[in-house]
């Protein structure tokens, strides 16, 4: 089978370049997919990626760039890229965000599963967020009640275009229920996020040195840190025990220069990083170097990526009350101590009863190990292997009359 | 969870009991370990009333077992509860389900 992804991938930065860095990784390794083909964003100054990748054992991997993000014409150009590659399947690896951080063209992008189905070629969708859950105010795309709810006709027009895809795959329960009754559908399928990596046990021990409050992602629409310094500054006066707050990553595409703002805002205080981006070699570092870390939202677009990660390094986790992270701790076994959003008073009581007794941090870090390694991702690979061996059959099936015709 | 194994017309049939979940998926990934050449099954579930994401990618990696060995792994007897779980993945469609296991072996007299 020859799979195309069409994904941002690193060396690219943009959102979901780890997911698919990781998927591709597990599919490589499937003796079923004879090569991997990734439709990729063009980088930068039109920076090259990494040469294709032939190393026995694994499906070949080529790496194709061939739409631009915040472009106009990405549906058009990704389904030239199909017609010339022409793979088995495309998956395509999407949040609402993927293609723009303009509304219109991020819009536009979205038809892209739509434009490769008219191809011919088996169109599958993972979806890791829908517009029903996104509170669009605070995800950066609201502005005033009109402009919101015209986002929301527009984001449910888009939706039922995705929704033309073949198969489209979330990874939260009620996304599936939601989109199956709103739309009325039943090509909606759950599966499930699937650990990053196949990591050994975890050493729940901290490295000498202050202990580190760490959150990770990319910063300025619905993940925000005002509140958590201010929680910071609050533990420092109130713990007697040397902290380093850690933000890890980078402004959010919608919000450039948002962290160079925030940071010379509070530049007074003190004992607080900010490490820019993280390259994937230095990910395992800044997770296990961590004592905790914290989950700032103030609203959700979907499955946390972050916290998986989190649970494969047996983190112990600070949560916001939200639905979907509520959801996700009861269905897929984690836990954490959670906090009111934005509130830095509530935020920093839940961090501090982590700092506080480090046996309950290690019993809810390895609690979160065993619910991140419960489903690796190799595992999550072989249910989309799985279904596309279906469907394919099933496009057979559905051929062979006409052929028989002419 | 309990497993029992029994055979018929060289079929093999697991009859499962109890929750399927990460904590219990070892005895059933240890039976297709230990029987590396299995190659028609029927998974019977009804005593299992709960399913979790680990007990189906299991039963997926059986799938995938059986159909190395150019077999199949067939499912019956599921109760509602699992049904329901097979449905919001879609993972009803990937595999053959039957309502009893004597349907499931006469499935397996017929494919073949």
């Amino acid at each position: 089978m020859r799979i195309a992804l069409v994904s941002t991938y690193p060396p690219g930065r943009g959102s979901l370049n780890e997911y698919a860095f990781h998927f591709v990784n597990h599919l490589r390794q499937k003796p079923e997919v004879s090569e991997v083909i990734i439709l990729a964003d063009k980088l930068p100054d039109n920076a090259p990626y990494p040469a294709d990748d032939e190393t026995a054992g694994l499906a070949p991997l080529r790496i194709r760039p061939c739409w631009r993000f915040g472009a106009w014409d990405n549906a058009w150009k990704i389904r030239n890229a199909v017609n010339t590659v022409k793979p088995d399947v495309v998956l395509h690896n999407l949040q609402f965000a993927t293609f723009a951080d303009q509304r219109i063209q991020g819009a536009l992008g979205l038809l892209t599963p739509w434009f490769v189905k008219s191809t011919g070629v088996l169109s599958a969708v993972l979806l890791h967020n829908i517009m029903e859950t996104v509170d669009l105010g605070k995800a950066g795309f609201g502005g005033n009640p009109i402009v919101e709810r015209i986002t929301r006709l527009a984001g449910n027009l888009f939706t039922r275009m995705l929704l033309k895809a073949d198969l489209v795959a979330t990874t939260i329960p009620k996304y599936v229920d939601i989109l199956t009754e709103k739309y009325n559908v039943e090509h909606v399928v759950l599966a499930p996020h699937g650990a990053f990596e196949d990591i050994p046990e975890p050493d729940f021990e901290l490295p000498n040195g202050p202990m580190q409050i760490m959150t990770f992602g990319k910063f300025g629409t619905y993940k925000k840190v005002e509140a958590l310094i201010q929680a910071f500054e609050i533990l420092q006066k109130t713990i007697d025990k040397p902290l380093e707050l850690v933000i890890a990553g980078t402004d959010s595409p919608n919000t450039k220069g948002y962290l160079e703002g925030v940071q010379q805002q509070y530049a007074h205080v003190s004992n607080m990083r900010f490490t820019g981006y993280v390259a994937e070699e230095d990910v395992p570092k800044i997770f296990n170097d961590a004592a905790v870390v914290v989950f700032p939202y103030n609203s959700t677009t979907g499955s946390s990526g972050v916290l998986h990660q989190a649970g494969s390094y047996g983190k112990a986790v600070v949560l916001p009350i939200l639905g979907d992270f509520a959801e996700l701790i009861t269905d897929e076994g984690y836990t954490g101590e959670f906090f009111e959003p934005e509130n830095p008073q509530s935020m920093a009581d839940a961090i501090a009863r982590f700092i506080n007794d480090p046996t309950y941090r290690q019993q809810v870090g390895s609690q979160n190990y065993v619910a991140t390694s419960g489903l690796p991702m190799s595992e999550v690979v072989d249910w989309y292997l799985l279904h596309f061996e279906r469907l394919l059959n099933n496009q057979v099936v559905s051929l062979t009359p006409k052929q028989e015709v002419s | 969870m309990e497993i029992t194994h029994r055979t018929s017309n060289q079929i093999d049939i697991l009859e499962l009991d109890g929750r399927f979940d990460a904590y219990e998926v070892p005895t059933v990934v240890k039976w297709f370990d230990d029987n590396a050449n299995a190659k028609d099954v029927i998974v019977n579930l009804s005593g299992v009333g709960f399913i979790d994401s680990s007990g189906l990618s299991t039963l997926v990696k059986g799938l995938k077992h059986c159909r190395q060995n150019k077999g199949e792994l067939y499912l019956s007897n599921l109760q509602q509860a699992t049904l329901i779980i097979f449905e919001l993945t879609r993972l009803d469609k990937a595999f053959k389900i039957f309502e009893t296991e004597s349907d499931a072996i006469a499935a397996f007299a017929t494919d073949q």
